[in-house]
């Protein structure tokens, strides 16, 4: 199968790089699946799960913040504030990052705190999502 | 010559001044080691993220949207300028706070309403002294920068640009150039401007094509731009920490350094005026015993 060029950079690492067969990024309105030779095209990315597939039938999923994809001459660069791998989501602490939003939304904010909690609530929701996920498959 | 007594005070004073510098010095040492560590990840993202926006500009000439627009009906004296300013939480760091400042100092020189976001409590102590318009709410510390800090510092600022309260945002910082050079910049952050991306010195393909934006150029333009201003917030105040403790690390380096040589003079003058004083006694001594002889 053909494959293309990736790669995920993070805001604190370079989180992959190298060769892919398929990935679907969590776009604004829906997940949207990439193959090689993909039109050239920036997408925009929501917070979500990502799915990579770099080896016939290994699927590696990877929780993202906002960010965007570029794709241009079967390369995919994907720009996002953080790249998580599901071993590497700390349970405990993504825990406490959704209790803490999710207090500060009960309470009076400005506008613009309101979309700040939002936004780390969601973030917090996603982490815990796929380290969930991970838990059922033991 | 000086007192004997007064040269021993002056250098044991230059040895506890020196204590304090070298214990600074390996401070500073030990965390500019976790900045770099920082910074060398952060670095592939900060300069990826100015390279894309400059691509996706270059392909989007004819792109009409709130970030790009430049107010230019404001009149200049009228325009609402705001300055991020990355500034160290003390001194003893050699320049590095001064260069700052005083680029700070050229901005303000413009014409315009000027307002400050400083970072850093020395910057703050500075300009309210002169008695510059400060965003007090704005209180964030250089310490360890963090992603979370960049998300609100750039929440604030972008609202404010959204309803018009600011017209153009820059931000002051100090760039590392390499291990041992850093340098003070000003970049402009809001309205975008696309011949401040084609300047920039990034590798990039000379052919490209049409690029689509998905879904849209304005949904993708929405969510790109306030990742973009995030993501190079939170790169300046890494690259402003790291030069924070490089300046200071050298700062402090050159201190212990002048103060061993000054005890090193201190100790020849001292060993002088010791010796001085026993060939004085000797001398008395013989002129004494001389003196009952006869």
């Amino acid at each position: 199968m053909e494959t293309f060029g990736l790669r995920i950079i993070a805001s604190d690492k370079i989180f992959y790089d190298g060769r892919c067969r398929k990935l679907i990024i969590p776009a604004t309105d829906g997940e949207k699946g990439i193959l090689a030779y993909h039109e050239n095209m920036v997408i925009a990315i929501a917070v979500g799960i990502a799915h990579m597939e770099l080896e016939e039938g290994q699927w590696t999923d990877v929780a993202v913040g906002t960010g965007f994809a570029e794709i241009v001459n079967n390369r995919v660069t994907l720009l996002v504030d953080t790249a998580e791998r599901p071993e590497d989501i700390d349970v405990r602490r993504a825990e406490e990052q959704r209790e803490r939003a999710e207090e500060q939304m009960r309470q009076k904010q400005s506008i613009q705190e309101y979309y700040h909690t939002q936004a780390s609530l969601a973030r917090a929701m996603n982490r815990l999502k796929l380290a969930q996920e991970k838990k059922w498959n033991l | 010559m000086a007192n004997i007594r007064e040269i021993q005070g002056r250098i044991n004073s230059v040895k506890d001044t020196m204590k304090i510098t070298n214990a600074m010095y390996m401070i500073s040492s030990s965390k500019l080691t976790q900045a770099k560590k920082k910074l060398s990840d952060t670095e592939p993202y900060f300069y990826a993220l100015q390279g894309e926006i400059s691509r996706i500009l270059r392909h989007l000439p004819e792109l009409e949207h709130n970030y790009f627009l430049r107010r230019e009906e404001i009149p200049a004296a009228e325009r609402k300028i705001a300055s991020i300013v990355v500034t160290a939480d003390k001194g003893l760091a050699g320049a590095y706070n001064h260069n700052i400042v005083k680029l700070e100092e050229e901005i303000l020189a413009k014409p315009g309403i000027h307002r400050l976001f400083i970072v850093g409590e020395y910057g703050r102590h500075y300009f309210s002294r002169r008695g510059v318009e400060i965003d007090t709410h704005f209180q964030y510390t250089v310490q360890n920068p963090t992603m979370h800090r960049a998300r609100d510092i750039s929440g604030v600022l972008l609202e404010q640009f959204e309803a018009g309260e600011l017209d153009e945002i820059y931000i002051v910082y100090t760039r590392m150039e390499n291990s041992i050079q850093s340098e003070a910049e000003v970049v402009k952050l809001l309205p975008l401007e696309r011949s401040s991306f084609n300047e920039m010195k990034m590798p990039l393909n000379v052919h490209r094509e049409f690029i689509e934006l998905y879904p849209s150029a304005e949904s993708v333009l929405d969510s790109i731009v306030p990742n973009y201003v995030t993501g190079m917030i939170y790169g300046c105040l890494v690259q402003a920490y790291a030069s924070e403790h490089n300046a200071r690390m050298m700062a402090m380096k050159s201190a212990t350094d002048s103060a061993e040589e000054l005890i090193h003079d201190l100790s020849i003058a001292y060993n002088r005026a010791r010796q001085a004083a026993i060939t004085q006694e000797i001398t008395e001594v013989c002129a004494g015993a001389r003196a009952q002889q006869k």
